[in-house]
């Protein structure tokens, strides 16, 4: 059995001072102080990044990793845009299964911050397909295809979005690590500027620097030693056409779907018992279709049902979701995500999240997409 | 026989009107008016240029008639616009009608005579069993310099013509063709706007080589004036065409069809073809129409056309149509749309 | 090209990437042509009143995105309201 024993992050925002390689060092130091591991320890290391190639024209990250870490080991990189985290969460949990007494470091980190909006932009639509790019479809153009899709099928407004912002804004005021943290409003959602209609300023993740890290392992005497572990009961991916077009039907992410049947077929529990969950809201209609295509909610009533705040921490729901602020509040540093949403639910579960600490949770789930939904990834945690 | 077996226009959508350019330099709008007898112009939006215009121009005159596009050998593509000032255009809109790569291409300049240039050019090339067909293209996104007097003319606009041997629309009974080495209006490389010579674009230039190409022409054919049922010239503003049709001899009615300046400017090679675009909505059979062309720099070309019983079947009610087609804007997006900032 | 179809969804880009900026802001639509094919492309000479679902437009062909000074210029398909 995998087990979680540590996870650590960086502060996600606007880092002017820290490169991408000083936040890969700081959240690598951290987690190891936290697991009392030293670098000679760690077996293997995988590393979730979408834009350093593109950006930076670095694409030999592993080896920078090495050497940081000082350390001649196996060290691979996922793709698979934003989703690179969770899928390198998934490599290393694999390579765990084909590896006994092995302790492996997954880390993900972005570097957005030093770059011209257009460049960055521009940077991000390379999760889109050719045509997409070609058509001018920025990456908020694809969602806002959904969006719009999904408003006029259900009969609901640009006011059902805003929701998730205030909620996920809430949360983020509770985190010291986010991004944002003040909270906002409805009207504040509303009035904010278009970024591609209906999607608008405050319907959409920001862009964001930061890194974070876990260490998994399968070395039973190290999980005996450690104060805080959590079984990784499921992760698996599923991948779906690039393009959005090619989709079965535009506003419901099948790969979701899919994989949230198989994880949590293989985790043997239902959603139920799911307490708290990290989905993926890189924007406000990500969030509603994530609940609906994970199974939470029954299609079509997500607009409504995200008006009710039932999964809002402090509202007594059996549900919470996105406690670290999502990727609206918390920030998404792209490839930095898919580990900061495990790492929440690990916090969570052990008990360590603070002014946000949900009460008896004792199973969780984080969802992490690729693109506008050509890589989904679902990891379940229990303790 | 040689001659034209179908035709397409293409008018941008967006017009500004002579007042409201007028306006902006503090000039009396009433005053431009009537001088240059301009009520508006066309203007091709920021993401057209002359390959996209006249494609939607071949286009539509491929798409009136069944002819077996890999019969056009000859693509002949005459701009003062062209996108590129080295690459070919005319491969360009070739490649976009589905043309297969059998076929002779290039890219014509001659001011704004350079479609009828390669008119004449397309005309022997079929003439000489070399193609059944030839497609010419002549098409501008006119450029005119702020606060110059061409900032109210220069328009944009493309024509396309089908020329062939049979099943002929238009008959191309004779040309004529007249040039001299006369600098009127010119541009050097890598500089954006034309220049010209004020008032000497007149008389010693437009007016010289249309007299003369005309005069030529009814030499040759033993044609005069009144045996035409319509008239078409280069139109660089709404008074020079009227004035030079009197001089040969033609009345106002037979060139009244003819002056789509007065409301779309001057589309620079599509301006005389486009006149003729406009008439030929209100040709009959039998009818001979005159057409000649004036390029900068300088020269002439005239033709004698006829039209056949096809033109019936094949007749676009659309020109009035397309032309009312269209949007109003302001100075700030006029410069937006021609690049200017 | 001049193939006619329906918009199936669209939407309005404020934020474009670099190549795209002047044409900021511009509507991208979803198009399902008659023989079904489905293809993305820009919408241009239009009202805001013709974005909607349903809408039929025709493609044209226009400069698709303002490459450098010195690059290729890149043509394609865009559609217009019908």
């Amino acid at each position: 059995m995998n087990h979680l024993i540590g996870y650590h992050t960086t502060q996600f925002g606007e880092l002017w001072d820290k490169s991408l390689f000083d936040l890969v060092e700081e959240t690598i130091s951290g987690v190891l102080k936290q697991t009392k591991l030293t670098n000679k320890q760690i077996d293997a290391v995988f590393f979730g990044n979408m834009l350093a190639g593109v950006l930076e024209n670095n694409l030999h990250s592993t080896s920078k990793i090495a050497e940081i870490l000082k350390v001649n080991i196996p060290i691979f990189r996922a793709e698979a845009a934003c989703a690179s985290g969770g899928a390198a969460f998934n490599l290393a949990k694999t390579y765990l299964e084909a590896n006994s007494n092995k302790n492996v470091l997954v880390v993900g980190a972005e570097k957005m911050t030093d770059y011209s909006p257009e460049q960055t932009i521009t940077a991000l639509s390379a999760a889109a397909s050719g045509e997409e790019q070609e058509a001018g479809l920025t990456f908020p153009g694809l969602y806002a295809l959904m969006a719009n899709f999904y408003l006029e099928k259900y009969h609901y407004t640009e006011e059902n979005l805003a929701y998730v912002s205030v909620k996920n804004h809430f949360h983020g005021s509770l985190n010291s690590k986010a991004h944002f943290r003040r909270q906002i409003t409805v009207k504040d959602v509303l009035s904010s500027p278009y970024v591609a209609f209906p999607l608008k300023v405050l319907d959409s993740s920001p862009i964001s620097d930061g890194a974070s890290a876990v260490i998994l392992t399968n070395n039973r005497d190290l999980i005996k030693k450690q104060k805080n572990s959590v079984t990784v009961l499921a992760s698996e991916v599923v991948t779906d056409t690039i393009s959005l077009k090619e989709r079965k039907q535009i506003d419901e992410i099948l790969a979701t779907k899919n994989v949230a049947d198989i994880a949590f077929k293989n985790a043997k529990i239902t959603r139920h018992d799911i307490d708290v969950a990290e989905v993926h809201d890189c924007f406000s209609i990500a969030e509603i279709l994530a609940m609906e295509d994970l199974g939470f909610w029954k299609k079509g009533t997500g607009g409504q049902k995200i008006k009710e705040m039932s999964t809002m921490y402090g509202n007594g729901g059996s549900l919470i979701v996105n406690t670290s602020g999502g990727l609206k509040a918390a920030g998404h540093p792209v490839g930095a995500t898919g580990i900061k949403q495990i790492g929440e639910i690990f916090l969570q579960l052990t008990g360590q999240a603070e002014k946000r600490q949900v009460r008896n949770a004792k199973y969780g789930l984080s969802h992490n997409v690729g693109g506008s939904g050509g890589t989904a990834v679902v990891t379940i945690l229990a303790v | 026989m040689v001659g034209i077996v179908s035709y397409g226009f293409y008018v941008p959508k967006y017009r500004i009107k002579t007042e409201v350019i007028a306006n902006v330099w503090g000039k009396n709008p009433e005053d431009v008016k009537k001088s240059l007898l301009i009520e508006e112009k066309a203007v091709a939006g920021i993401d057209e240029d002359s390959l996209t215009m006249a494609f939607e121009s071949a286009s539509s005159a491929l798409s009136r008639v069944d002819v077996d596009r890999n019969k056009i050998k000859v693509v002949l593509f005459g701009s003062e616009t062209h996108p590129y000032a080295v690459n070919p255009a005319s491969t360009i809109l070739a490649e976009f009608l589905g043309i297969e790569k059998n076929y002779l291409a290039y890219d014509t300049e001659f001011a704004c005579k350079a479609a009828t240039g390669a008119l004449i050019s397309a005309q022997g090339l079929i003439k000489s069993g070399y193609s059944d067909y030839a497609l010419v293209t002549g098409s501008d996104k006119g450029m005119g310099k702020t606060h110059d007097v061409l900032e109210y003319t220069a328009a944009s606009g493309a024509v396309s013509l089908l020329l062939g041997k049979d099943n002929l629309i238009l008959e191309i009974l004779d040309f004529e063709s007249f040039s001299s080495d006369t600098p009127d209006f010119w541009r050097r490389e890598g500089i954006r706007y034309p220049s010209h010579g004020g008032r000497f674009t007149g008389k010693p230039s437009y007016f010289y080589h249309i007299e003369e190409a005309s005069k030529s022409l009814f030499k040759k054919t033993h044609l005069s004036a009144k045996d035409f049922s319509f008239a078409v010239f280069h139109m660089p503003n709404g008074k020079f065409p009227v004035q030079v049709a009197n001089s040969l001899g033609f009345s106002p009615t037979q060139i009244k069809d003819s002056l789509t300046v007065n409301y779309l400017g001057n589309s620079y090679t599509a301006s005389a073809l486009m006149g003729l675009a406009a008439i030929l909505e209100k040709a009959k059979p039998g009818n001979l129409i005159f057409l000649c062309s004036y390029g900068s720099g300088a020269g002439s070309d005239s033709f004698a056309l006829r039209v056949t019983k096809n033109l019936f079947g094949k007749r676009r009610k659309e020109f009035k149509h397309v032309v009312e087609d269209k949007k109003y804007i302001d100075y700030p997006a006029y410069l937006k749309f021609m690049e200017i900032i | 090209m001049n193939k006619k179809g329906k918009i199936v969804v669209w939407t309005k880009i404020y934020t474009p990437g670099s190549d795209f900026k002047k044409y900021a802001p511009y509507p991208v639509v979803l198009v399902e042509l008659e023989n079904k094919e489905k293809i993305y492309g820009q919408l241009v000479d239009y009202e805001d009143s013709d974005l909607k679902t349903g809408k039929k437009v025709v493609s044209v062909l226009r400069k698709v995105r303002s490459s450098s000074e010195e690059g290729v210029i890149a043509y394609g398909v865009k559609f217009k309201p019908l």
